[in-house]
């Protein structure tokens, strides 16, 4: 099983020995419970049943004058354990974002692009500062997931997470990998929509409403975009995710399992669909 | 005379009850103290402290047993976003298993070792794991050597 969506920002290894990162962690991006040694995030992932998670980052230097972590923090950790599949970020507003960005794939070996426009605060959409990021993407090979929906983060704002606000780049780069998070609650319908429509886009499932994940995605999916949605148009572009550790990646994976997918959509979302986003072959260990 | 020694580890599973008995033993004989208590708490609100037969089979019907008596899928109030955390708080029932268990142990303390039935055990009961968890092991009483004792 691979967990498409995990922020290792309270690895104790990471976060103690930079006071800089670990004021980010609680002002910028609102977790304040103690961080954890590294062991237990992969114990954790055992317990889950998780094989492998994509680990990604936020580059917020222009908005907030952090990074959530470096894209050198992401590959360290993933030379630390072949379990961990690291992505890069950077940010959008500098002027070598994209120079950074091919430095991050081609020098650290990190798999694809994280952007947060929420807590970047900029448009998913801008042609100058997003598009270069989204054709540099295509030119490495690489998937962008893009934050779509609410941002639980108090420096988060929502009003650049429409998933509506990626169509034109997402249409202009037919070639390109997307992954809205969090079935952009609340506008699934938009991230829906997208999907439905454009077969570059992929939907991950760490949504994060209320209640918990079981509960949430009966309410989301169940009662909202309806399994049989998924069945029938995007088996191919549904990937579990976790929001670790906003969201206990065990209690994530059992309201995965209560959702009543197919055996065949389930494996898909757990593995498949990743592993050919990722280029991994397999999908888990 | 008053030992306080805390005592960290790291757990694997969601509900493992952890042997601690060992730790016990060694932190009571060698505190120096002769006659008195030691009291044995968790530190966290997840978890929960048993003593019982140290056997594989009962631990593993200990974890079921509590599972069971609290399921995982209930309308908890505590099934929200956490603020003071930052993260969602869908763990009411590792909050209501360790409730039933209770977070403390204590055992006489006389000649300098620990007063408790052979086939006691003491267990650290992780209920929310896996996570790095500390509990304080307290001897309290009179010192060894004739110390404390007139």
């Amino acid at each position: 099983m691979i967990d498409a969506h995990a922020h290792p920002l309270m690895v104790r290894e990471l976060v103690e020995g930079d006071p800089a990162l670990a004021r980010a962690v609680r002002e910028v991006w609102g977790l304040l419970f103690p961080p954890q040694p590294l062991e237990v995030f992969l114990r954790e992932m055992d317990e889950a049943g998780v094989d492998r998670a994509v680990l990604l980052p936020v580059d917020c230097t222009t908005a907030h004058g952090c990074c959530l972590p470096g894209n050198e923090a992401i590959a360290r950790l993933a030379e630390r354990s072949d379990r961990f599949i690291g992505f890069a970020s950077v940010d959008p507003a500098l002027p070598d974002a994209e120079r950074r960005l091919e430095r991050a794939v081609r020098g650290l070996g990190l798999r694809g692009l994280k952007l947060d426009p929420a807590l970047q605060r900029f448009d998913p959409g801008d042609r100058e500062r997003a598009f270069p990021l989204y054709r540099l993407c295509g030119e490495l090979g690489v998937p962008v997931v893009v934050h779509a929906g609410m941002s639980w983060a108090p420096r988060g704002l929502a009003s650049f997470a429409r998933p509506f606000l990626l169509e034109e780049a997402v249409q202009s780069f037919p070639g390109v990998n997307f992954v809205l998070p969090h079935l952009g609650w609340p506008w699934t319908g938009e991230a829906l929509m997208l999907a439905l429509k454009y077969r570059n886009v992929f939907l991950d499932t760490s949504v994060i409403y209320a209640r918990t994940p079981r509960e949430a995605l009966a309410k989301v999916v169940g009662e909202g975009i309806g399994v049989p949605a998924l069945e029938g148009s995007i088996p191919g572009q549904l990937l579990f995710g976790s929001n670790y550790p906003r969201q206990d990646m065990r209690r994530a994976v059992r309201g995965l399992k209560s959702l009543g997918l197919s055996d065949a959509l389930y494996r898909a979302a757990t593995a498949g669909n990743a592993a050919r986003l990722l280029g991994l072959g397999g999908g888990a260990r | 005379m008053s030992v306080l020694r805390r005592v960290t580890i790291l757990t694997r599973k969601e509900i493992e009850l952890v042997d601690i008995t060992p730790e016990i033993v060694r932190t009571v004989e060698s505190s120096g103290v002769e006659d008195g208590t030691v009291f044995v708490l968790s530190l966290h609100t997840t978890t929960g402290l048993a003593v019982n037969e140290g056997l594989p089979d009962l631990e593993a019907d200990i974890a079921d047993f509590l599972a069971g008596l609290v399921p995982e899928e209930r309308p908890y109030r505590h099934a929200r976003f956490l603020h003071s955390d930052g993260q969602m708080a869908i763990n009411a029932p590792a909050h209501l298993r360790g409730s039933m268990l209770g977070f403390e142990a204590f055992f006489p303390v006389a000649g300098g070792k620990i007063v408790k039935g052979s086939r006691q055990t003491v267990y650290f009961v992780e209920l929310d794991g896996p996570q790095e968890r500390t509990f304080a092991i307290h001897v309290v009483g009179e010192p060894g050597g004739g110390g404390g004792r007139d």
